[in-house]
């Protein structure tokens, strides 16, 4: 959000200071938004508003200046201000979302997390004092955790060059890689799963042995890395 | 907080000033039965367990607070009749706690002053979606049975009027149609929650199933409720049988008994079942509704009739639809009346800080700002205090 915030800053600057090339020879403008240069982004986190004049720094005051002045895009409809919002779970719920069905896709990612919770918790009641503190209850430390474990580090990329195609390793961006680690899992669910068994249910057991590390996801997640390794040879043919 | 600073004073001679809630708390460790009181460690503004666990000790003292029930209890009152959520909730937290509240003390105080000389009070638990109508039905049920009385519990009555598999003709009167299955389902939660007295009570007159089998007069009552079990196609009947002799026997005076039915409005609704015919059933043809309907008039004393309004399970019913008469129709209200009504609401202040400690303790809420005030805040709003609108969130969170 800062980056396009300083970019659009310094492009207003430069546009006072001097006249800008508003059209390049040989450049079509394809995306485009129907919001001006001089609006703003919304700002949902109620904290921004709550601090006192005085903590505010240099970058923080102009900013508040220029709110007064100039007009704001209105918020995209998933964004909330609710302290127990999660931009990644968002994400998946999108992901997992089909026909638009938004209501349905969040309804099996709230189940999926209540389902791992009763599961975490069961166990934290059956166990002995000293097993308790290493079970992790929290549904959303489990999703995040599990997350991560099944990120890629490195990726494939089919390169075609002299009439054959090659797989080239290559580093991945952090989007990239959340977006690979969601697109496993839920395909893993979808897929390979007995197909009368619930979503949620399919997906709780996949994010609690993703979490352990363990289970098909983690497996694809060190398939695709042994891949790389094998062909490290082509790695040169990447130009980026 | 009047209320509860009257409790307190009335209580004992030490009392801070501060710790109002927190030294009732106190008072009642020295009265600890086998429950340990917790006490939340930080700021002890509310104290939401109590370790009363008798529903007859039940004061106004315990409203907001949670007392728990044990599990080997639990399977022998209520084999049938809990929430499916509230079950989820006992097998996670492995303990199963009801929250005192007013409306359950206010229904208890009138089961205690019952005059069993008297025609049976029929009292009408209702209120809007979600506010806890089944739970304090349970709260009198488990009174009861703490009591000795004997428990007719009929945990859904829409469960009676609605997916049918096997919808057999009656034997016993060719216009009405049996349930085996619903029927025997029954019978055996009935059975565990009434062994002792099904021994004691004895039929009044001899019951012929088939050319071959009967139970004569003088009979435990558990023969005819085995009979019901073994040979399914008689369990309605079976059924029928129990409800005239219990209504029969029970101005005796040998035993009390409460009916309690959850969801009594399908008694008088449509159903959503057809003949073979594909024409529409209405309840009086079926068997088990015909003699539950029996049993809810008021000409029997020595007991006392609770019953339940649901929205939820109900069928042609609009989901804003919750006031007596609109549930129960002219012909339902017309034979209930005269009832006592008992309004359920959302919880209140103290309730639902005191249901928010407790999943706190509990770790059911386990988000990081779920502990915060914005977090408490938020489920407030998000919840609007309805308990089962707060129990779906918190599920999550």
């Amino acid at each position: 959000m800062a980056a396009p915030m300083a970019g659009r800053l310094a492009a207003l600057g430069r546009r006072l200071a001097a006249p800008a090339r508003a059209w390049l020879p040989g450049l079509t403008q394809v995306r485009w938004s129907r919001y001006g240069p001089s609006y703003l982004e919304p700002v949902v986190n109620k904290e921004v508003n709550r601090k006192p004049l005085e903590e505010l720094s240099e970058e923080e005051k102009t900013q508040q200046e220029l709110k007064a002045l100039h007009p704001i895009k209105a918020t995209a409809s998933n964004v909330t201000s609710s302290v127990f919002s999660d931009p990644t779970i968002s994400k998946f719920t999108n992901m997992m979302m089909k026909g638009g069905n938004k209501v349905l896709a969040r309804s099996i990612v709230t189940q999926t997390l209540e389902g791992i919770k009763r599961k975490q918790l069961e166990k934290y009641y059956q166990a002995s004092e000293e097993e308790r503190e290493s079970i992790e209850c929290n549904p959303y430390i489990i999703f995040h955790q599990a997350l991560k474990n099944c990120q890629p580090v490195i990726g494939i990329y089919n390169i075609q060059k002299g009439g054959k195609t090659y797989q080239v390793p290559s580093p991945l961006k952090d989007n990239r890689k959340r977006f690979l680690a969601m697109k496993w899992l839920i395909t893993e669910c979808r897929e390979h799963k007995h197909h009368r068994t619930f979503m949620h249910e399919k997906l709780s057991q996949e994010l609690l042995q993703a979490f352990n590390n363990e289970g098909p996801v983690i497996k694809r997640k060190h398939d695709m890395h042994k891949m790389a390794e094998a062909n490290r040879a082509y790695a040169h043919y990447r130009w980026w | 907080m009047l209320r509860s600073v009257k409790g307190v004073i009335c209580q004992g001679p030490k009392l801070d000033s501060g710790y109002f809630l927190h030294a009732s708390a106190r008072a009642w460790l020295s009265a600890a039965v086998n429950q340990d009181v917790q006490i939340p460690a930080e700021k002890p503004r509310t104290v939401f367990r109590t370790s009363e666990s008798n529903p007859a000790n039940h004061a106004e003292q315990h409203e907001g607070q949670h007392y728990s029930i044990p599990l080997q209890e639990v399977k022998v009152v209520f084999p049938h009749g809990l929430p499916y959520r509230f079950q989820m909730q006992m097998k996670t937290f492995n303990e199963s706690c009801l929250m005192v509240r007013k409306p359950a003390l206010e229904l208890l105080g009138y089961l205690k002053s019952t005059n069993f000389a008297h025609p049976a009070i029929r009292y009408v638990i209702y209120g809007e979606k979600g506010t806890g109508k089944t739970m304090t039905l349970c709260h009198a049920v488990h009174y009861c049975a703490k009591q000795d009385w004997l428990v007719l519990h009929i945990p859904d009555a829409h469960l009676w009027v609605k997916n049918c598999r096997e919808l057999m003709q009656s034997s016993y009167n060719k216009e009405r149609f049996d349930q085996p299955l619903e029927a025997s389902t029954w019978l055996k939660n009935f059975k565990t929650s009434n062994d002792h007295f099904l021994k004691e009570i004895k039929t009044q007159q001899t019951y012929m199933w088939t050319k071959r089998e009967s139970t004569e007069k003088g009979r435990p009552l558990g023969e005819v409720v085995e009979q019901g079990l073994t040979r399914v196609k008689n369990a309605s009947d079976a059924v029928g049988v129990v409800l005239k002799e219990l209504k029969k026997q029970c101005p005796l005076g040998s035993f009390r008994l409460l009916v309690a039915v959850d969801g009594i409005n399908a008694l008088w609704g449509r159903t959503a079942l057809r003949k073979k015919d594909k024409s529409a059933v209405s309840p009086e043809e079926l068997t088990l509704v015909h003699n539950l309907r029996k049993m809810v008039v008021n000409d029997w004393n020595g007991g006392a009739i609770v019953t339940t309004l649901s929205q939820t399970g109900s069928l042609f019913k609009p989901r804003s639809a919750y006031l007596p008469h609109e549930l129960l129709g002219k012909e339902g209200f017309d034979t209930l009346d005269p009832f006592i009504p008992i309004q359920v609401s959302n919880y209140s202040q103290r309730e639902f800080e005191s249901c928010y400690q407790y999943y706190l303790d509990r770790k059911w809420l386990q988000h990081e700002r779920a502990s915060t005030e914005e977090g408490r805040k938020e489920l407030l709003f998000l919840s609007n205090s309805n308990p089962w609108q707060l129990e779906r969130i918190s599920a999550y969170l």
